[in-house]
């Protein structure tokens, strides 16, 4: 479909409502799924939670093939299909859920910059662990160490990263450190860095409780 | 002495793999008489020597057990007719290019007064034939590259490798055939391959990789063939807005089966038969029995009958069905369903766009049957007659069909009901186009009727290309 085509159809697609059967596909949990995918998958599973959507999460063996970009999660809203937590973003945004529409500008570019400092630093360590395992992997921890380091300082005491209401950078770094911190991995140094930052550990902790289980979706696995 | 040219007989019925047929073209066999003028017809005769000119890489242990009838012969006119049938023979292993049959009287110390010589002129096929085309079809070039190496090691084995490197997609196959000795219709051939497929009808991209293993022998007047296949598949969606039943297809799956199939044909021609029938049942039995992660039971048949009428008419009368069961409870891939619909099924409907189907791409189903009722007569007023006007038949038909998926929990009776319910149908007439033993090309005008919802219909003019029709 051309460019045009497509802005139009989510043009159409937006005006309709969030239906009751929107579904989330990942690959299936325990032999399939990477560390990196289920970080992603994490984090907009918290994302929709924390915008009051309902959805339902599917585990199929072929979802990355499934997905338009190859990329899991994708979600399956009505007719469309969108794939990826900044397009998934963009999408609720069309159909008037947001998270950080109350931010001023220079928050919400300070949320795009903490953002991509998760993306840039948690998920290489995450592909790098998953896939290498070798002698240099004192560098990645270092460089995990100082995102968390950033991430620890910019949250303090506050409950979100921008104070009283969550944002899709909670949910990012949600679905990032719990799945550090929850997946059994042969090395666990990268676990360990993540626990020296107390505060990390009790937002983690809020959001499983606050989001997941008072939903009486039960703990996540 | 002069030279007595004889007209030669029917030719025997064609089935070798190589065997472009000869039809029904008169052959010519050189017969040298005698010094005397005798009624050669009833005199009996000895075969005494057979020669072979011409013979290469060809080992003799196949080319004895094609020309012992030869020997059998006792009168000059079964001499005659055996060595033609030894002469098919020899053209259907596919390794020789030209075959020729010479009769003569014994010369030499041991001869008898009654004894022939019959001498085969052979010339044989080339190690390595090679083929290049260049194809271009809807938005996509390639280049195709056939190699050939018939008779490979001296017993009729061939190995033939096409290549095609398209601006889209590549495929190749390679396949090794081998024949056993003195019995022609025993075979077994391997074959490694790779295609790929785009179905705009279903808005999905197939890639199959594959090998296959079969084994043919005749019983009786049938035909069969037992084979295991092992193809590793890859499905896709084909653009972005393929509809969600089609996309929860996508990703690879291993299939691994074993079927067999027998066939019976008596008809004269594959392509435009005046005469004979066509009966061929095939039954897949797949997984769970040599592994892959597909499971199910496939059952396919198709049955043909001609009758010629007076003028020179032909009427025929074809009917196909079949049914997948699905093994275990996970459902049916969908290439493995069943298509119905287009010009060589049932005409006057778009390609394969019968039956179930979502958002506009059609998804198969698992269970069919189509039928068809022909006659076939020549071209009004006979334009041509005798030379490219024989080419060509006008042609009516009415053809039915049904495409439709079964609840395997309720009985038979249910299922003949769901089959008969919502029953597609059409008619209509065209001019038939042969071309050569291969193909045949169907200009049609056809009138569908039974459309359901969801159908999509090509009424009015159709073209039609392809080997096999309904």
């Amino acid at each position: 479909m051309s460019l045009v085509a497509e802005a139009f159809v989510s043009q159409i697609a937006a005006a309709e409502p969030w239906p009751e059967n929107a579904t989330l596909y990942q690959q299936l949990k325990g032999e399939q799924i990477l560390l990196s995918d289920n970080a992603a998958s994490l984090a907009v599973q918290a994302f929709l939670q924390m915008c009051n959507l309902p959805i339902k999460v599917v585990c199929r063996a072929n979802a990355e093939y499934m997905s338009p970009s190859g990329k899991v999660p994708f979600i399956h809203v009505g007719n469309q299909v969108v794939s990826e937590l900044g397009p998934i973003v963009q999408f609720v945004k069309a159909k008037g859920h947001s998270l950080s529409d109350g931010l001023e500008e220079v928050q919400k570019a300070e949320m795009k910059a903490y953002m991509e400092l998760v993306n840039n630093m948690l998920l290489t360590a995450e592909l790098y662990l998953q896939w290498c395992d070798e002698a240099t992997v004192g560098e990645v921890l270092e460089d995990v160490d100082q995102c968390c380091q950033a991430l620890s300082q910019r949250l303090g005491t506050q409950p979100y990263f921008f104070n009283k209401q969550p944002t899709e950078l909670d949910a990012l770094v949600f679905g990032h450190l719990y799945t550090i911190l929850t997946t059994q991995l042969t090395n666990d140094e990268l676990s360990e860095k993540v626990k020296n930052y107390s505060n990390l550990l009790a937002f983690c902790r809020r959001i499983e409780q606050h989001y997941f289980e008072d939903r009486g979706k039960g703990r996540l696995s | 002495m002069g030279t007595v040219h004889a007209r030669s007989l029917e030719p025997l019925p064609s089935s070798g793999p190589d065997f472009g047929g000869l039809g029904e073209e008169a052959e010519f066999v050189e017969v040298e008489p005698e010094a005397k003028q005798e009624i050669l017809e009833n005199k009996d005769v000895v075969v005494q020597h057979v020669h072979f000119d011409g013979l290469g890489r060809t080992k003799d242990d196949i080319i004895i057990c094609e020309i012992g009838d030869v020997f059998k012969a006792k009168n000059l006119i079964e001499v005659m007719r055996k060595s033609h049938e030894a002469r098919e023979k020899l053209l259907r292993l596919g390794i020789f290019r030209q075959v020729d049959v010479l009769i003569d009287t014994c010369q030499g110390d041991d001869a008898l007064p009654n004894g022939l010589d019959v001498t085969f002129e052979v010339t044989e096929l080339r190690r390595l034939t090679g083929s290049y085309n260049t194809m271009v079809g809807n938005n996509e070039g390639s280049m195709v590259l056939g190699l050939k190496l018939p008779n490979l090691l001296g017993r009729a084995e061939k190995v033939t490798f096409q290549f095609s490197y398209g601006t889209k997609e590549t495929s190749y196959g390679l396949s090794f055939f081998k024949p056993r000795p003195g019995n022609f219709e025993r075979n077994f051939s391997v074959n490694l391959y790779k295609v790929t497929g785009q179905f705009p009808w279903s808005s999905l991209r197939e890639t199959d990789r594959g090998m296959s293993a079969e084994y043919s022998f005749p019983i009786w007047k049938t035909s069969h063939t037992v084979k295991w296949e092992g193809v590793w598949r890859e499905l896709g969606c084909l653009s972005r807005t393929a509809s969600f039943a089609v996309r929860k297809e996508s990703g690879h799956s291993l299939k691994s089966s074993l079927s067999h199939a027998m066939v019976i044909d008596s008809r004269n021609s594959s392509i435009l038969p005046r005469r004979g029938a066509l009966l061929k049942v095939n039954q897949v039995e797949l997984a769970g029995y040599t592994g892959g992660d597909v499971s199910f039971i496939k059952e396919d048949f198709e049955l043909q009958l001609n009758k010629q009428l007076i003028f020179d008419s032909v009427f025929s009368a074809s009917f196909w069905g079949g049914m997948l069961v699905p093994i275990g409870d996970k459902p049916s891939s969908i290439a493995d369903r069943f298509y119905l619909g287009g010009p060589t099924s049932i005409r006057g409907f778009s390609m394969h766009s019968i039956g179930p189907q979502s958002e506009g791409d059609y998804l198969g189903g698992e269970a069919y049957w189509a039928g068809g009722l022909h006659l076939y007569t020549p071209l009004p007023f006979r334009p041509g007659q005798g030379g490219f006007g024989e080419l060509f038949r006008t042609h009516f038909f009415l053809n039915a069909g049904n495409l439709c998926n079964l609840n395997y929990g309720e009985g038979p009776k249910a299922h003949i009901r769901k089959l008969a319910e919502c029953i597609r149908w059409s008619y209509g007439a065209g001019i038939v186009l042969r071309l050569g033993n291969i193909a045949r090309l169907e200009l049609n005008y056809c009138v569908p009727m039974g459309v359901q919802t969801g159908d999509r219909i090509c009424d009015g003019v159709q073209f039609g290309a392809g080997i096999r029709f309904l």
